[in-house]
C-alpha cells in the first residue's frame, strides 16, 4: 500500500525552529515531526511513502536515506517546482502512488499529529465502499475552520463550510484521507486546493466519507499549537501505559527524557516535558510544560516553562524563560537572565533580559 | 603574495539577508561583499587568498570556484573548529600564509568596504621597516571604537584605546592589515583578538605603524551602514569618473544599474542605488538610496528608500517602502503596502502595512 504526505513549503509559521531544518525534520516528542507519520503507516502495511516537497529536497533526501535503512520502508520525494496546493502534489506523484494491485493510498498532512487510527480507517473505508474516506475531528471553535457536515450514521459527507458564521456542525478536516487511484483521475497537474475543489466534487456524487477521529488530534504547524500538541501525545502514552514516559521523584505528570538525557540533583521536571538526546540538565531545574531538543545544556536552577528549546542551545543560571520563548538553534541565555516570549534566531547569545515578547534576530 | 580574510561567523547582524547566503556572499553595489576584496588584493599581485571561515564552508567553497577560474587566483578556506577571535585563524592558517620568500603578507575584515590603497601600504611597510602596519580611518564619534595613537610624524603606533571616555585621537582600526611572518610566532592557536593581544606588544616594542587610510571607509556588517557605504562607494566610482555610474535623464546622482537590468518610462532614480542583475523597474518607480538585488521585480508606481530589497523579491504597484526596510530572498510586498522599517525574513508575503519598523517572521 503507498502514502503520500503533504510536506509543502518553507514552514515559516514555525520559525525560528525551521531556519535550521526543514519542518518535517522538527522534533516533536523526541523524534522527526515526520517520523511520527511513517511509523504509523509502517505498522499498517504501508511498503512505500511519496513526500510531496518543494524545499530543501537534498536535506529531505539525507534523512530519508537514514530511515528507508532503519524502517524497512521505501520513502521518495515528489518535488514541485511551482506550490501545487493540497491537491496538485497528488498528481504530480500519480505515477508512484498507482500500481496494479487497484489499492487505495493515504494522503497526510504533515502538520498533524494523532493517534493514526489507520486500521480503523481502512475498515471503514471497505465498508462504506465509496471512492474516498477522510477523518474529521471535533474541535470548540469550528468557525476559524472548513466544517464537514455529514449525515451521522453512516457519515456521507453531505458538504464542506469554510469558516461558517453560524453553527452548521463541529467536524473539522483532520487532514488524513484514504482515496481510491480514481480520485486521481478527478485531479489536474496545476495548483489545486483538494478541500475546495476536489473533495466537494466528490460529495455531490456521495462517494465521499468521513470517520470521526478517535483520540487527540492538533496542527503542530505553529508553536503554541506545538506546545499543547505535545501535552495532547504524552497524554495519549500515558493512556496506552507507554514505557516510554519517565517516572521518580523528581517528575511530575507525562514527561518523556530521551535515554542518553542526564538530569541533575533536586530538578523538578513536568508535566508535558519532552527532553531530547544528550541533553544536560544541571541541578535544581525546573521544567514543566517545554520541549528540549537534543543537546541543549540547562544550567543550575534555571526555571523554564510554556517553551520551546532548540537544538544545541543553552540556558543561564538562574535564568527564566517562559510565556512562549522559542529559542533557535545554538542559542545561549546568559545567567540570570529572563525571557518572556523571546522568540530567538538561530546562533545568538542573549545578554540581557526580553521583558514582552519580541523576536531577537 | 599571500592574504587572509577574516570571515568569521553567522552574520547575524544582517539579517535577513544572510538567511541566504553566507555574508561575504552578500552582494554590495552588484558583486558579492568579499569580490571587492579578493579583486584589490588580485590586482596588487596577490597569488593566493585564504578566507578564514567558520560557517557555512560548502557555500563559500562552492562561490570560490566560480571566482577562482575568472580571477586567476587561488582561494582557499581555513575553517575554524571553535571561534578564534581575530588572531587565532592567522595561526590556523599560518602554513598558507608563510612561504620561502619571506614577504609580508594582508589581513583583511571581510565586512570592511574601502578604497583599498594596498600598493601604498605595500611601499609605507618598506619604508619604516617594522613588523607590521595597520590602516588607521579617521572618524567623527571615534568614543564608540578602539582608537589607534600615533606619532604623527612617523606613523608609529604608541598605543590602543579601546572607546575612550576622552579625547585622545580620532583615528581608529581600519581593519586592514600588512604583517611581517614574524607575527604569526607571535599568535597562538586559541581564541585570540588581534587588537587587544597582539598590536599592543608589537606596539610596545616599537615595531607597529599606522597608515590613515584616503578615501571612504565603511563597516558594512549591519543594514544602516550597508547603505551609508553605497552611498560613500558610489561617490568614490564618481570621483574616478568610472563609466558603470548609470547616466540619462531618469537618473539623479550616483546609480549603479547591472547591464541585465531593465528600467521603464516615468522612472526617478537616485541618488545612491544600485539595480543588481535581471532587475525589472516597471514604469513610474522612484528609487532612492537603497540597494535592489539580483532577481527583484518593482512594480508601478511604487515609491522605496533607504532600503535593501533581497534576491528575487517583489514590491507591489504604488508601494511605499522606507525608512530602512530590509526585505530577506523571496519576499512579495502586495499592492499599495506601506512599509516603514519592516524587516521581513525570506519567503514571506506581506499583505498588509507595516506602520512602524518590526520585524517580519
Amino acid at each position: 500500500m503507498k502514502a503520500l504526505i503533504l510536506v509543502g513549503g518553507f514552514g515559516t509559521r514555525l520559525r525560528p525552529l525551521t531556519l535550521s531544518v526543514p519542518k518535517p525534520l522538527v522534533d516533536f516528542g523526541n523524534k522527526p515531526m515526520i517520523l511520527h507519520q511513517i511509523e504509523a503507516l509502517k505498522a499498517i502495511g504501508v511498503t512505500e511513502v511519496v513526500l510531496a516537497i518543494n524545499y530543501q529536497p537534498e536535506v529531505m533526501m539525507n534523512f530519508l536515506k537514514d530511515f528507508e535503512a532503519k524502517l524497512g520502508i521505501k520513502i521518495t520525494c515528489s518535488q514541485e517546482t511551482e506550490p501545487l496546493g493540497t491537491a496538485g502534489p497528488l498528481a504530480l506523484a500519480r505515477d508512484k502512488l498507482i500500481d496494479d494491485s487497484g489499492e487505495p493510498f493515504f494522503v497526510l498532512n504533515s502538520d498533524v499529529i494523532s493517534e493514526y487510527p489507520l486500521k480503523d480507517m481502512i475498515e471503514f473505508h471497505k465498508s462504506h465502499g465509496g471512492e474516498a474516506s477522510i477523518m474529521v475531528t471535533k474541535v470548540d471553535e469550528p468557525s476559524k475552520y472548513g466544517v464537514v457536515i455529514m449525515e451521522e450514521s453512516t457519515g456521507k459527507v453531505e458538504r464542506f463550510v469554510e469558516k461558517p458564521k453560524i453553527f452548521v456542525g463541529n467536524k473539522i478536516n483532520a487532514g488524513i484521507y484514504l482515496l481510491n487511484p480514481s480520485v486521481l483521475d478527478r485531479i489536474e497537474l496545476r495548483p489545486t486546493s483538494i478541500e475546495k475543489e476536489v473533495f466537494p466534487k466528490i460529495a455531490a456524487e456521495k462517494k465521499l466519507y468521513a470517520m470521526v477521529l478517535s483520540g487527540f488530534w492538533m496542527d503542530i504547524g505553529q508553536p503554541k499549537d506545538y506546545i499543547t500538541g505535545l501535552r495532547l501525545y504524552l497524554d495519549s502514552l500515558r493512556k496506552q501505559s507507554s514505557p516510554l514516559l519517565a517516572s521518580g521523584t523528581n517528575i511530575i505528570g507525562n514527561v518523556l527524557v530521551d535515554e542518553t538525557a542526564k538530569i541533575g540533583e533536586g530538578c523538578l521536571i513536568g508535566p508535558d516535558v519532552a527532553i531530547g538526546p544528550g541533553c544536560v540538565v544541571e541541578s535544581g531545574v525546573r521544567l514543566s510544560r517545554c520541549t528540549v531538543m537534543r543537546g541543549v545544556r540547562i544550567k543550575k536552577h534555571a526555571c523554564v516553562s510554556g517553551s520551546i528549546i532548540g537544538w544545541h542551545s543553552t540556558v543561564g543560571q538562574w535564568a527564566r524563560a517562559e510565556n512562549m520563548t522559542i529559542l533557535g538553534e545554538d542559542v545561549h541565555v546568559g545567567d540570570e537572565v529572563y525571557s518572556n516570549g523571546g522568540v530567538v534566531l538561530p546562533h545568538k547569545e542573549i545578554k540581557s533580559s526580553i521583558l514582552k515578547p519580541e523576536i531577537v534576530m
